[in-house]
Order: structure tokens, then C-alpha cells, then sequence
């Protein structure tokens, strides 16, 4: 019975996700792009944060390397199909995650976050000086983007057809989630979670620590340029901003941290939150920053669990308070 | 045959020596406790040996091996467990996730990345049989930290000893016990490290005379005294140093 209601919702959500391009329109077909890319870059870095306890400041450096990966690629090799324009985002994420790695990996807390902080702006004033190769302040926009051949089936322009993309985008995402998902429920799963509770005792259990540390990472670095390559496509522009600045790091940390930090769902749920607020308060105000700020302030301060977490503590009170109940009624 | 020796061990913290010439020998299959007043370098030799730091001079062998410098992860790997002082547990996992844990490690799954944990029967019937042995069945979903003192000690103790190692060293396993949860813990430690090497750290006479078949006393970073219990008792350089005229 569970299970089939659980393969119903997932075929309902499967096509409801077909239809929606058909239904919405264009605009919220795009802003549901958005959600879906986000959502995939913050839970790529809740697999730091969340999972094993290591906070970044610098995440949006492994979305902007996916980004300029894909954007240089199909700039400079004719030809390129489209998959492999989104693998050699992916590629240049993990190569910077492997460089970085091997220092990362033996620092946390403050350190690690300052760390990712400062290399991040390191690669956001590369990519505003390194004019001849990341055209600097303009970024690389227009570059060519290759229809989807699927051998011996069809082959789908990209280019002037959001439908299609939508597709395509929303496929790898899911695929990418599902990824993410199943990786934290296998045994090296667990070792992200014991890192992040005791990282002594895990050493003292027989797990390499930094070494687990730099596989957790390059994963999560990986999904995060996936993002980061779609959403280059996704506008066809790639700038300094809009992938390496400060708030493309910020953005996933106020969606976990709204959505709930402690469950895989959370920065799901906070992503679209986030698009939300912002897609409401740009209509009566400019200053969409400052609600946002004043909302993940309301949230650390009062419901530091984010919507999800609150929600479940809720629940177990609830649940709680009504065994005590009962036993009060059983006994009189 | 001894399973663990030390050679010549020194260790100081920045000039503060803490340890000095230090020549343990463990015997294999024996339970050795290890006292001595505060101070006396106890924990330290143990994380000497356990690979939290390596020694400023001397060398540990373990299993005839020279391990000196290993870290407490290959240590682990080739049969050396550690409890400690303070309780060391995965704070907000479960009981369950916690033996799973040490499980995994000790059947070498340590990057296992294309299988569902929770679809592992094997593991998960281990992990359970282990919660049986001490009597954390019941607590199986409950997260480590919100268990009662008593019950998150042995669920340590079984962490370190889950993994199945040949030498186990336990830091004061029974520290901040209870009478009754001592009780309890003795037994459970004797029942548990049945066929296996012990070293424990303990402050509790009880305990030390009721467990150990050997007993080395450490007093200002130097071994004063090894023996039977009885030795011990009787030794007039430990009652000075250390048992005074306690009735022991």
C-alpha cells in the first residue's frame, strides 16, 4: 500500500513536471529552471555543511569553474555536443576541488569557511582581470549552444527553445539529486556523518579522515559545477558576478539554513522559498536583499532548524504530548 | 609473547616531560591495568601507543611490528581499539548508526559508494546482535548523547571493542559510574574482552583488582612497579608513591 502510493506520487510528480512548460508559460517555466538549478547547487553544499559539518564561504567558486568550464568550451571547441559542454564544466569543478583538496581537507570550522571564502574571491578578481581569457567585467555570453543529439533518435536545438532545454535541464538535475540522495545513503554516507559528530573517533574506527573529507568534497564540488554549467547555459552568459561573487555563496547557505539544515529535503524547500520571496517582494520593492537578510536573521534567531527541522520538532512535541495524554487517560 | 611493548619511551609537551624511559610489556591475552596518581603520564602513554602523537624518543611495537608514529586509523585497521576518559560517542546518531559505524569499519566497507547501507542484512543483524550483547535494544533509535550516563559509557566501550580488536585500551571506562552502573560495566567489560588483550586506566581499586591480571604502576612519567595484583599490594615503593596505607 505504502508502496504504491509512493511510486503514484512519484509518477504524479513526474508528470506534473512533463506538463509544466505546457501549463505555466514561459516565464514560470524559467523561474522553475532557476529552482531546480539552485536547488542542486544547495544541496551539493549541504553534502559539506549539513553532512559533515564543514561550512564554506566559497561554494559559488565550484559553480562558477562549471560555469566558465562550459562557457570556454563551447567558445573555443567547434563542434562540441552538448553533453560533453556540461562535462567539461564538471571536469574544471573537480580539478579545482583536486588542487584545493589536499589543504582543505586538514582544516575545519572557521578556517575552512575563511579558506573558501578568500579563494573564492581569489577566482571572482581572476575572472574580472584575466580579460583576454573570461572577457573580465562583460563575462563570455553568446557562446554556442549545441542541440542534444541522441543517436539515432533526434537531436534537439538548445538555442531560442526554452521548452527544450527546460528538459534537459530538469533531467540532469533530478538525475543529480537522485546522485546526491543515494550517495548519502551508503555506508561512505555514514562516514560523512560521523566526521561530522567526531571526527576523532572516526579516525580511532579505522576511516581515513582527510582522505573521506577529500572524496565528500570533490563530490559535492562536482555537483555544484553540474549547477553551475546549467546555469551558464541555461542564459547563455557566464560574468564574475553572477558566478564567483559573494552572494552566488551566500544564496545556498540562506536556503539551507531557511529550508532546514539537518534533512536532505531542506535546501530544497529553501531554495524555493528563497524564489518565492524574492519573485513577491521585487514587486512592491528594489531592495529584495534586505527582506531576504532580515528573514535569515528571523530564522537564526527563532527557528534556527529552518522550516523543515522546526516542522519535525513540532511534530515530535505534538506526538509526545499525545502519548502523555493518552497514558494520563489510560491511568484515570 | 608480548602483543604490545614500549622501548624506551619519552614524551614531553614543549619541555614538560611527561613520560621518561617507559618500558611497558603487555603480555598477550592478559588484562593489565595501569594506575598511578593524577598526573602520572597515564593517558598520555595512552595516546602514545594509540597514535594521537608520536613519542618525542623510544618506539611501541604491536604484534612484533614497529608501529611507532602510526595514526589511530591504521592502528585500528590492523587490530588496536580505544575507549576514552571522556565519553567519545557520534553524538546525534543513533545507538544503531553508532555500532554500525565501527561494523562497517572492521568488515573493511570504508568508500562503499554504490550501496544503500540500510539494504546491508548483514550488517544490520551484526549491528543489532552487538546492541543485544549490551542490552541496548530497546535504545536502538535513541541518539547516543540522549542516553542515560551509564548506557552511553558501554556504548562506547562497545564502539571500541565492536571492530573487533585483539588489544583493546580503555581509559576509565567506569569513570563517574554509579555502584551499580560499575557493576555493570565490569561485568559487561569482562564478558565483552573475553580471548582479547586488555589495558585500562582505572582509578577504582575495585575495578583494577577485580579485572586485572597484571598491573604496572606509572608515577612521574616512569613505570614504579609491574605485577600480580598481589605484587602490587605489597610493593613498598607503591604504597609510598601512590596507595598510601589504603586498605586495598
Amino acid at each position: 500500500m505504502r508502496r504504491a502510493l509512493a511510486a503514484l506520487s512519484w509518477v504524479a510528480g513526474a508528470v506534473a513536471l512533463a506538463v509544466l512548460p505546457t501549463t505555466v508559460g514561459p516565464y514560470y517555466t524559467n523561474v522553475f529552471v532557476t529552482f531546480a538549478i539552485f536547488s542542486v547547487f544547495s544541496v551539493s553544499l549541504n553534502l559539506l555543511l549539513g553532512y559533515t559539518g564543514l561550512f564554506s564561504f566559497g561554494h559559488a567558486m565550484f559553480f562558477g569553474a562549471g560555469g566558465y568550464g562550459t562557457a570556454l568550451a563551447l567558445k573555443h571547441v567547434s563542434g562540441l555536443a552538448l553533453l560533453p559542454a556540461v562535462g567539461a564544466g564538471v571536469l574544471a569543478s573537480l580539478v579545482l576541488a583536486l588542487v584545493l583538496a589536499p589543504i582543505v581537507v586538514r582544516v575545519s570550522g572557521t578556517a575552512f569557511a575563511m579558506l573558501h571564502l578568500a579563494f573564492s574571491q581569489v577566482l571572482y578578481v581572476l575572472a574580472l582581470k584575466l580579460r583576454a581569457i573570461t572577457g573580465g567585467e562583460d563575462g563570455i555570453g553568446n557562446f554556442p549552444i549545441p542541440p542534444l543529439n541522441i543517436p539515432g533518435v533526434a537531436s534537439l536545438p538548445m538555442k531560442d527553445s526554452p521548452q527544450n532545454f527546460y528538459y534537459f535541464a530538469i533531467v540532469l538535475l533530478a538525475l543529480s539529486l537522485w546522485l546526491m540522495w543515494f550517495f548519502t545513503k551508503t555506508p561512505f554516507g555514514q562516514v560523512q556523518l560521523a566526521i561530522r559528530e567526531n571526527a576523532k573517533r572516526t579516525d580511532y574506527l579505522g576511516f581515513k579522515v582527510p582522505q573521506s573529507k577529500a572524496v565528500i568534497y570533490l563530490v559535492s564540488a562536482a555537483f555544484a559545477g553540474v549547477s553551475g554549467s546549467l546555469y551558464g547555459l541555461f542564459h547563455n552568459l557566464v560574468s564574475a558576478d553572477g558566478a564567483f561573487g559573494a552572494l552566488v555563496s551566500f544564496a545556498p547557505i540562506i536556503n539551507i539554513m531557511i529550508g532546514g539544515i539537518g534533512s536532505f529535503m531542506g535546501p530544497i524547500l529553501g531554495t524555493a522559498l528563497f524564489l518565492v520571496i524574492e519573485e513577491v517582494t521585487s514587486r512592491f520593492t528594489e531592495r529584495v536583499e534586505l527582506v531576504i537578510g532580515l528573514i535569515f536573521v528571523f530564522v537564526i534567531m527563532f527557528a534556527p532548524l529552518g522550516v523543515l527541522g522546526t516542522a519535525k520538532m513540532l511534530k515530535q512535541r505534538w506526538l509526545a504530548g499525545r502519548t502523555a495524554r493518552d497514558a494520563v487517560q489510560r491511568a484515570a | 609473547m608480548n602483543i604490545l611493548e614500549t622501548r624506551g619511551l619519552f614524551h614531553d609537551f614543549s619541555g614538560l616531560q611527561v613520560l621518561s624511559d617507559v618500558n611497558l610489556q603487555i603480555r598477550d591475552g592478559e588484562r593489565h591495568a595501569l594506575i598511578g596518581p593524577n598526573g602520572a603520564g597515564k593517558t598520555t602513554l595512552f595516546n602514545v601507543v594509540t597514535g594521537t602523537y608520536a613519542p618525542s624518543r623510544g618506539q611501541v611495537f604491536f604484534k612484533g611490528r614497529d608501529v611507532t608514529g602510526w595514526a589511530p586509523n591504521e592502528l585500528s585497521r590492523i587490530g588496536m581499539g580505544r575507549s576514552f576518559q571522556i565519553t567519545s560517542t557520534f553524538g546525534r546518531l543513533s545507538a544503531f548508526q553508532n555500532i554500525r559505524l565501527a561494523i562497517l569499519s572492521k568488515r573493511g566497507i570504508r568508500f562503499s559508494l554504490f550501496r544503500s547501507v540500510d539494504k546491508m542484512r548483514e550488517i544490520t543483524r551484526e549491528t543489532e546482535a552487538v546492541l543485544d550483547r549490551i542490552n541496548l535494544t530497546a535504545e536502538r533509535d535513541r541518539a547516543a548523547s540522549a542516553l542515560s550516563y551509564g548506557k552511553h559509557r558501554a556504548l562506547e566501550i562497545s564502539l571500541a571493542l565492536a571492530t573487533d580488536p585483539e588489544l583493546v585500551m580503555l581509559d576509565e571506562f567506569a569513570a563517574g559510574m554509579s555502584r551499580d552502573e560499575t557493576h555493570y560495566a565490569v561485568d559487561l567489560v569482562r564478558r565483552l574482552t573475553e580471548g582479547k588483550t586488555v589495558v585500562l586506566i582505572e582509578h577504582d581499586m575495585d575495578v583494577v583488582f577485580s579485572l586485572a591480571d597484571r598491573i604496572t604502576v606509572l608515577h612521574r612519567g616512569e613505570i614504579l612497579a609491574t605485577g600480580t595484583p598481589t605484587e602490587i599490594r605489597h610493593n613498598q615503593a607503591v604504597k609510598d608513591a601512590y596507595l598510601g596505607d589504603l586498605e586495598v
